[in-house]
């Protein structure tokens, strides 16, 4: 599968360096705007921790409502990390080398947001200092011998998902290497009079000294390897781990299922693949990308999207069954809220058919595979089905916990406070992604040349057909 | 094999003897291209022939299988169908078979729709087991007979505690549930694999029905129809290939969740384990797999086809067995974990019957299995990169697949009462007696001596395929350095 012509490596230097040489008018344009919806969020949280979380629609007992639903989502879209770039790099498909910078950058800043999600949460965000900073003079948590319970999945959770972060943080930096390096190189003084710029300081610092010769070559296909095959226990620890977050809670009905990990990691990678898709898309779009974000990119995506989406109802069918299994009155009233009662019987359909009916039926076609306007609308309809996934797990099971006891009121209804942080964090990602896109190329330089370096052809009687060198 | 005879045999100069080392290229004995003018021929006569080796597997695989009967009959006549409990090594027999040959057709459906090319020599060792799949809907028969109704035939008569309505994925029981969709599920999947292999074979038939003598000759001209290659002969078949594969794939999926619902999950009352389906689907998967690459190393080894089988399918499908073997044991953490924090009464009864008490010692021999010596094998890429170490870690994932059908199936024919609500207490192990011992050699014995019987109409190799993966791949000097002989792969979609 190879459609574009060859590309000479001086082209591809100039194609994707463009981003960050020369800034295009739109981009501070696009970067305030983001900007001041993040500021608008930041704004909502400082209200909400100024007041308290009274302000948010939260109540006894849905005490957990769209904060913890869009954590859970942006660990999902941290998957197409991995799962682009770890897995496809082992299993050596070609057509993963335009996506995976894009898709490990999206990792990072969707890891991160996601963790401010569960900190907005608790109300009291300055606490965390009182665990960090454990001194004996400080007043609260450790230094009078309060200690977390180390038993408790909302322990292993930030465990989980640090050494994630920090490991994800690793695999991008060690991709970056040879394109730091060689905008080192772009940025360096013209003549050995002038003094170095700043900008070619920091990237001679990031590049660490690459000089691309087989030994430094050598070392960074093995790290490389070497991370991919070891991130992937992490990648699969953190969605497991955010699921037991749930799964372990007996309490709450409709929670306890054994497939509630491997039901949110494949959700997780369902959406964070569909969610890196449609950025490559709008990279491709903004940044006149045509060269290297192809077609038949977009369509191997899709085709891995089906797959995947299709494990993924799987899931959802074994755990709904389930859940009606045990014929448990309680688990039972929780079913009945979530598939009979409205408005959640109008989520779940909008959730089942934004998820999977409607973005495979998009999928299955080649030629819609590769219109790259169904492509983003079957996307975004998997993101919104994902999120409601998540929305409709929580909010049901927790509205029935305790169901014979004395409850408040009986409907989660989010205030505007909770529509403008969650909105503010699809904003934060966003800006992120662009203000990357100024100092990193988010489509790896080095890949697209050993691409090209790899790429050959094979003459079967009249036939010429596209093939690859591969070593094993 | 004469070694002029031997060269004859290699397509071109590409011997698969690469150099490796500091000046790059492929592994030694890797890639292996036979000259597909000569593979027809070779491949008729190895089907014609009765080597003393195949003699030998198909007599005790045969003395295997009158065993079984003599056990299953006996059997029968102590004990009758009405109980469960006497058939909990009979049913965990059907359970290994099944799981076995049923998803074994899937190792060529799932690689040709990858277009891995590496999958060419394992295709039709893999699609052959569908012709075990008769043997499956024979076995499955008495399977039927020991099933439990779903509604308690004592309800109302004083017993408080049980339910009326046993729990079942079937819940109220459409009609005929769970027997007769049970059927209908295995035949399905019996001629599902059955058509995906005559249809796979047509090519091969066709080209062979001039030279064939005999029942052979008869059977290819038959079953070939009017093929003649054309191209849209060639493109309907192929499209058959993808959609019938895809129909087989879920067919399965569907099948594994009621059978292992239905004789395992729902026989254990209060059991309710979401994950449980696809654990059985990954194990099914995981000795598929397993059973294929010990047949390839088989007939590499002794049955005279190291001209066609490479390294490269046992070290690509190592990969795939690495990933199975790991999702194996995070699927059974993840049931373990949940089952176990949650400290309710029926799931700790769940984990000491059938992990930690009762059936503690076949777990552990399951997890040694399935996991440990897989892992340890396939963690080193000269063992994945080996001709053997593949075929040593699917032995041992076949044995632990045995363990765990033995564990769970037994250990669901024996929980006692099927219509109480929770299982409130650790039921005893029920160990075999000499029938159950003949019944489970016996069914492994029948579905051996049915394969070795299949290998007689059919060659080991998909003859088409492997001529077709001799046009798409060839071994190549890299062209920017000079050095080394490397694979190119030509993908024409």
């Amino acid at each position: 599968m190879q459609e574009g012509r060859p590309i000479p490596s001086r082209q591809i230097n100039r194609e994707l360096l463009s981003t960050i040489l020369n800034s295009p008018k739109w981009f501070w344009i696009a970067v305030v705007l983001l900007g001041l919806i993040v500021l608008g969020a930041m704004s909502a949280a400082g209200f909400m921790v100024n007041k308290g979380l009274g302000v948010t629609g939260m109540n006894r007992p849905v005490m957990w409502g769209f904060f913890i639903t869009n954590f859970v989502f942006w660990i999902g879209i941290s998957h197409a990390g991995v799962m682009l770039s770890a897995i496809l790099r082992l299993s050596k498909a070609e057509w993963r080398r335009p996506a995976t910078r894009a898709a490990e950058i999206l990792t990072v800043f969707s890891l991160m947001t996601a963790m401010l999600m569960p900190l907005i949460h608790t109300g009291r965000p300055w606490r965390l200092v009182y665990w960090i900073y454990t001194v004996p003079f400080a007043p609260y948590d450790y230094a009078r011998g309060i200690w977390p319970n180390v038993r408790s999945p909302l322990v292993w959770d930030p465990s989980a998902v640090y050494t994630y972060l920090t490991s994800s943080i690793l695999f991008v930096l060690v991709a970056l290497i040879p394109d730091f390096a060689v905008l080192r190189d772009r940025t360096a003084p013209p003549t050995s009079g002038h003094s170095p710029t700043l900008t070619h300081r920091i990237y001679t610092l990031l590049a660490m000294g690459w000089r691309g010769n087989p030994r430094q070559w050598k070392l960074q296909i093995i790290a490389g390897v070497l991370l991919s095959a070891l991130i992937l226990p992490v990648f699969v620890s953190v969605h497991s781990i955010v699921s037991w977050d749930f799964g372990m809670a007996v309490a709450v009905k409709s929670w306890h299922s054994t497939i509630f990990a491997p039901y949110f990691v494949v959700g997780a990678v369902h959406s964070g693949v569909s969610a890196v898709a449609f950025a490559m898309i709008i990279l491709r779009h903004i940044y006149g990308w045509q060269n290297y974000i192809r077609h038949e990119h977009i369509d191997a995506l899709g085709r891995l999207l089906i797959v995947v989406a299709t494990g993924w109802f799987y899931f959802f069918v074994m755990e709904v069954i389930f859940g009606f299994y045990g014929r448990e009155a309680d688990e039972l009233a929780v079913r009945d809220l979530q598939f009979m009662q409205n408005p959640w019987n109008i989520w779940m359909m909008v959730f089942v058919f934004t998820t999977y009916f409607l973005p495979v039926a998009l999928w299955l076609p080649r030629m819609f595979r590769r219109n790259l306007w169904i492509m983003s609308a079957a996307c975004i309809s998997v993101n919104i089905g994902m999120w409601l996934e998540r929305f409709i797990i929580i909010v049901p099971g927790l509205q029935n916990k305790q169901v014979f006891t004395f409850s408040w009121y009986t409907v989660y209804s989010p205030s505007a406070v909770e529509w403008t942080i969650i909105g503010g964090t699809f904003a934060l990602v966003s800006m992120l992604m662009l203000l990357v896109a100024r100092v990193a190329p988010l489509i790896p330089l080095y890949d697209i040349k050993e691409a090209e370096i790899l790429r050959t052809e094979v003459k079967i009687g009249r036939v010429t057909v596209p093939a690859v060198y591969r070593e094993d | 094999m004469a070694a002029s005879e031997s060269e004859h045999l290699h397509h071109g100069t590409a011997h698969g003897e690469g150099h490796g080392g500091s000046s790059g290229g492929h592994y030694p004995g890797m890639w292996i291209f036979p000259n597909p003018r000569v593979i027809t021929r070779d491949m008729a006569g190895k089907v014609a022939s009765m080597p003393r080796g195949f003699t030998l597997a198909l007599l005790a695989s045969g003395i295997l299988l009158v065993l079984g009967v003599v056990g299953f009959v006996a059997r029968a006549a102590a004990d009758g169908f009405d109980d469960r409990a006497p058939w909990g090594y009979y049913m965990a027999a059907f359970s290994f078979v099944f799981m076995v040959t049923s998803a074994a057709p899937v190792a060529a459906v799932a690689f040709r729709f990858t277009k891995s090319h590496w999958r060419r020599p394992l295709s039709r060792v893999s699609e052959l087991f569908a012709v075990v799949g008769i043997l499956n809907i024979i076995m499955f028969i008495p399977m039927m007979l020991i099933l439990p109704p779903i509604a308690n035939p004592n309800a109302g008569h004083g017993n408080g505690h049980d339910l009326d309505i046993r729990r079942t994925i079937w819940f109220e029981g459409p009609v005929g549930a769970p027997h007769a969709w049970d059927l209908v599920g295995v035949i399905a999947l019996a001629v599902t694999a059955l058509f995906i292999l005559w249809l796979s074979a047509v090519p091969d038939m066709a080209e062979a029905r001039l030279t064939a003598r005999g029942f052979r000759g008869w059977l290819y001209r038959r079953l070939s129809g009017h093929w003649y290659g054309a191209k849209k002969q060639w493109q309907a078949q192929k499209a058959g290939l993808a959609l019938m594969g895809a129909f087989y794939f879920m067919t399965l999926i569907f099948v594994q969740f009621i059978i292992s619902s239905d004789y395992a999950q729902s026989m254990i009352p209060g059991w309710k384990d979401s994950i449980f389906p696809v654990f059985y689907s990954l194990t099914g998967f995981q000795v598929a797999l397993g059973t294929c690459l010990i047949i390839l190393y088989i007939m590499r080894r002794w049955g005279g086809f190291q001209e066609y089988y490479g390294k490269s399918p046992f070290w690509s499908a190592s990969k795939i067995q690495l990933g199975l073997t790991l999702l194996w044991a995070y699927h059974l953490f993840a049931f373990f974990i949940t089952y176990w924090y949650g400290r309710l009464a029926v799931e700790q009864n769940i984990i000491k019957y059938l992990f930690t008490q009762s059936y503690g010692g076949l777990f552990v021999a399951n997890l040694a299995l399935s996991f440990a010596i897989p892992f340890l094998l396939l963690l080193w890429n000269p063992v994945r990169r080996s001709a053997w170490g593949p075929p040593l870690a699917g032995l041992s994932a076949a044995a632990g697949a045995l363990m765990f059908s033995l564990r769970v199936m037994v250990g669901g024919a024996n929980s006692g009462n099927i219509y109480a609500a929770f299982l409130d207490h650790v039921p005893a192990a029920a160990y075999p007696d000499l029938w159950d011992i003949f019944i489970v050699t016996g069914a492994i014995g029948a579905a051996a001596f049915t394969y070795l019987l299949a290998t007689r109409i059919l060659p080991l190799i998909s003859v088409w395929e492997v001529k077709e993966g001799a046009l798409y791949q060839r071994l190549a000097t890299f062209t920017p350095t000079g050095k080394g002989e490397y694979l190119v792969l030509a993908k024409p979609e």
